[in-house]
């Protein structure tokens, strides 16, 4: 549905996407994770006809993002980051004003409307004003906008962002119930998020994509069955010699010192007590977890910082 | 026509907005009283007594008179002098200050009977700055005085000379001065083109605002063009600025202006509206937030009203027949019940025209640019360099 071929854009000076290959099936949910500045708003732009690429292809169920603009536009829901809204529009009115540009007729656009503003739970606020609305249902409110028309692909960039657990579980849900019958790309900070909700996830950084897979493909290349996560008492004092010594340690996979945690990949359990002697007086905490997302990526960027 | 929905709807919103209804009817109050200021205005400089427009001069300075007989004393101004009694203190008042001056007249009855000159002293303080129009004022009531007894001379030699009927001459006037055309159609050009000025802030807000407020991204999502959205948020403007000339012009007729043909007036400044958004949207196009539209807008601005009024001065001082380019020549050439050639209408609309195409050319080629919209924006060099093709010669010499 999507395909994305060594696509370029720069700001200036700076290189957002860089040489960017990726694509996404129809009725696939693809999460994007990465971190600031990774890319991922820039790449969503592209893809929306909202920025104009510098260099490489970009498809859009078989169009051309340079060729053929609105049409590509005409199939995507887009939500972005911040739900920017008219202030000054009822929620009612602002549905209805982006039905019109995506030029929905009239006897589609009204039920369309009262049928969105029920399945996101705004039917009682309605006719009142956005400027009166928490964050929390402005993004109810983005989130019908973007499927006013009914859209084949909708993008979601951090649409949990700052919202409380108890909207961000909603919204969580409400993206859930659209895998299979929309193309969704969804971007966002929220590891376990992308680990529940995504098709494959795809790591971006730098412009570049890292690695993409599914995300129990993505788990296993973490080469552990448990990761030991320890507080250190003073990250200083941990040496390049300590980082090398608790490498060669058998069992151990991999080694990721973030902040103060310091995260080991373990083949078994039976590993533990040698870094625990070997460490000894610099432990604070320690824990051990299943490899998630969040490992993963942080395995990624780090390799990358490393090189 | 998908611009139309952005039009439609940026009106409606303009004009459901309380602020924006509060601005538009304290125009149409400032307007009201204007007229009334300008019909009262007109009334008195038409008026035989004329208006005065320099500032009064009464009792400006004090003069005591010592004038036995009078006949000196009654050819003083006294809206500018402040006469009075000489006595015994003048002298020393005219010393402290108090006084400007001091007329003392000798016995004229004998001056008239003997045919000798007529005596008079002024005496005046040469560091009081009044000191000359005291000195001015007294000069021609002399003057006066000197004919009133050369005429009560000539009486006395030849009897009913007073009967011999002087030479009289009769004013008939054609046209109006030059000063009153300046202030009738000058005036009343500028107050029909003032709203084109007042809405400004519009399109900064429809544009600005879109860029400050972030809106502008899911606006650009949409499957509408850039230009269209420039157009349709510009296309809202220049109704609402139509609504507010419509207003003005009723206005101006019910309070009896002569506008010539109103209807064409009222199409000559909606059209000349079309070129002051266009500018008016370059500006906003570019700049990043409302203060720097506001300061590229006062710039633009001044250009606008220079480009308009010079040329509708020269007209109305040279008299002549030259075709102007602004609009605004057009409108008092109206006014003016003038028999209009094609080239009065067509040299503005051209302009107009032109300025049009190049205005919106530009404020498009601008809101295209990503850069522009979501930063980091390029500056002025850079951006004049892109826009003549500099920039995309220095790359293919360069080869990327």
């Amino acid at each position: 549905m999507i395909e994305i071929n060594s696509l370029t854009k720069r700001f200036g000076k700076i290189t957002a996407l860089n040489q960017l290959n990726l694509n996404v099936k129809k009725g696939e949910l693809l999460g994007l994770i990465g971190p600031n500045g990774a890319g991922k708003t820039t790449a969503i732009r592209i893809i929306s006809c909202i920025l104009h690429p510098d260099q490489g292809q970009v498809l859009v169920g078989g169009y051309d993002v340079f060729k053929n603009p609105l049409e590509i536009k005409s199939m995507i829901g887009y939500l972005p980051e911040e739900p920017n809204l008219y202030e000054r529009f009822k929620a009612y009115d602002l549905l209805k004003y982006f039905g019109e540009l995506y030029g929905v007729p009239k006897d589609i656009l009204y039920p369309r409307i009262d049928e969105l503003l029920e399945l996101v739970g705004m039917s009682s606020r309605a006719h009142h004003k956005i400027n009166t609305f928490s964050k929390g249902l402005r993004q109810r409110i983005g989130i019908a906008r973007a499927l006013i028309h009914d859209p084949e692909i909708i993008i979601f960039d951090e649409p949990t962002m700052g919202l409380d657990p108890a909207t961000a579980i909603t919204i969580r849900d409400f993206i859930g119930s659209m895998k299979g019958e929309k193309t969704i790309i969804l971007c966002t900070h929220y590891m376990d998020e992308a680990d529940s909700l995504s098709d494959r996830v795809a790591i971006l950084n730098q412009g570049r994509i890292l690695d993409m897979g599914t995300p129990n493909q993505l788990k296993s290349k973490i080469h552990g069955d448990l990761i030991l996560k320890i507080d250190l008492n003073g990250p200083e004092k941990f040496l390049v010699d300590d980082f090398n010594s608790i490498k060669s340690l058998k069992g151990t996979e991999n080694v990721f010192l973030n902040g103060k945690e310091l995260n080991i990949s373990l083949k078994s359990k039976e590993d533990i007590s040698d870094i625990i002697e070997h460490l000894n007086s610099n432990i604070m905490a320690i824990n051990t977890k299943e490899p998630n997302l969040e490992d993963v990526f942080i395995q990624k960027v780090s390799n990358l910082q490393e090189e | 026509m998908r611009y139309w929905t952005i039009s439609k709807w940026e009106l409606k919103n303009t004009l459901q907005s309380r602020k924006f209804l509060l601005i538009f009817f304290f125009q149409l109050t400032v307007l009201v009283m204007m007229v009334f200021f300008f019909n009262g205005f007109m009334a008195n400089i038409e008026s035989q007594e004329g208006v005065g427009l320099t500032p009064s001069l009464n009792e400006f300075a004090s003069l005591d008179v010592d004038d036995p007989q009078g006949i000196f004393k009654k050819n003083l101004n006294p809206e500018i002098l402040k006469i009075g009694l000489a006595n015994n203190d003048s002298s020393q008042s005219l010393k402290q200050g108090k006084l400007n001056g001091l007329l003392l007249v000798q016995n004229t009855s004998d001056s008239i009977n003997y045919l000798s000159p007529l005596q008079s002293e002024i005496l005046i303080d040469y560091s009081d700055p009044k000191r000359s129009v005291v000195r001015d004022e007294v000069i021609l009531a002399s003057n006066k005085t000197a004919s009133i007894i050369s005429q009560q001379m000539i009486d006395k030699i030849i009897p009913n000379s007073g009967n011999i009927n002087e030479p009289q001459i009769q004013e008939q006037t054609t046209g109006e001065s030059l000063p009153m055309q300046l202030i009738k159609k000058i005036m009343t050009a500028i107050l029909l083109f003032l709203p084109l000025f007042l809405f400004g802030n519009l399109v900064v807000d429809s544009i600005v605002g879109e860029k400050e407020r972030k809106t502008g991204e899911i606006l650009i999502a949409m499957p509408i063009s850039r230009s269209y959205i420039i157009l349709g948020k510009s296309l809202a403007v220049i109704m609402t600025m139509a609504i507010q000339v419509a207003l003005w012009i009723i206005i101006m007729l019910v309070a009896g202006f002569s506008l010539g043909n109103p209807l064409l007036v009222y199409l000559i400044v909606v059209i000349s509206a079309v070129p002051i958004v266009g500018i008016t949207t370059i500006v906003a196009a570019y700049a990043k937030n409302f203060k720097e539209a506001g300061i590229g807008i006062t710039f633009a601005y001044i250009g606008i009203v220079g480009f308009l009024i010079v040329p509708a001065l020269a007209y109305i001082a040279q008299q002549g027949n030259n075709i102007s380019f602004s609009s605004m020549t057009l409108v008092i050439k109206i006014f003016s019940g003038e028999s209009l050639r094609w080239g009065d209408i067509i040299i503005p609309m051209i302009f107009i025209l032109i300025i049009s195409i190049f205005s919106y050319g530009s404020a498009i080629w601008l809101f295209k640019k990503d850069e522009i919209v979501f930063g980091p924006r390029p500056g002025i060099v850079k951006l004049f360099m892109d826009f003549i093709g500099i920039t995309t010669i220095i790359r293919k010499i360069k080869g990327f």
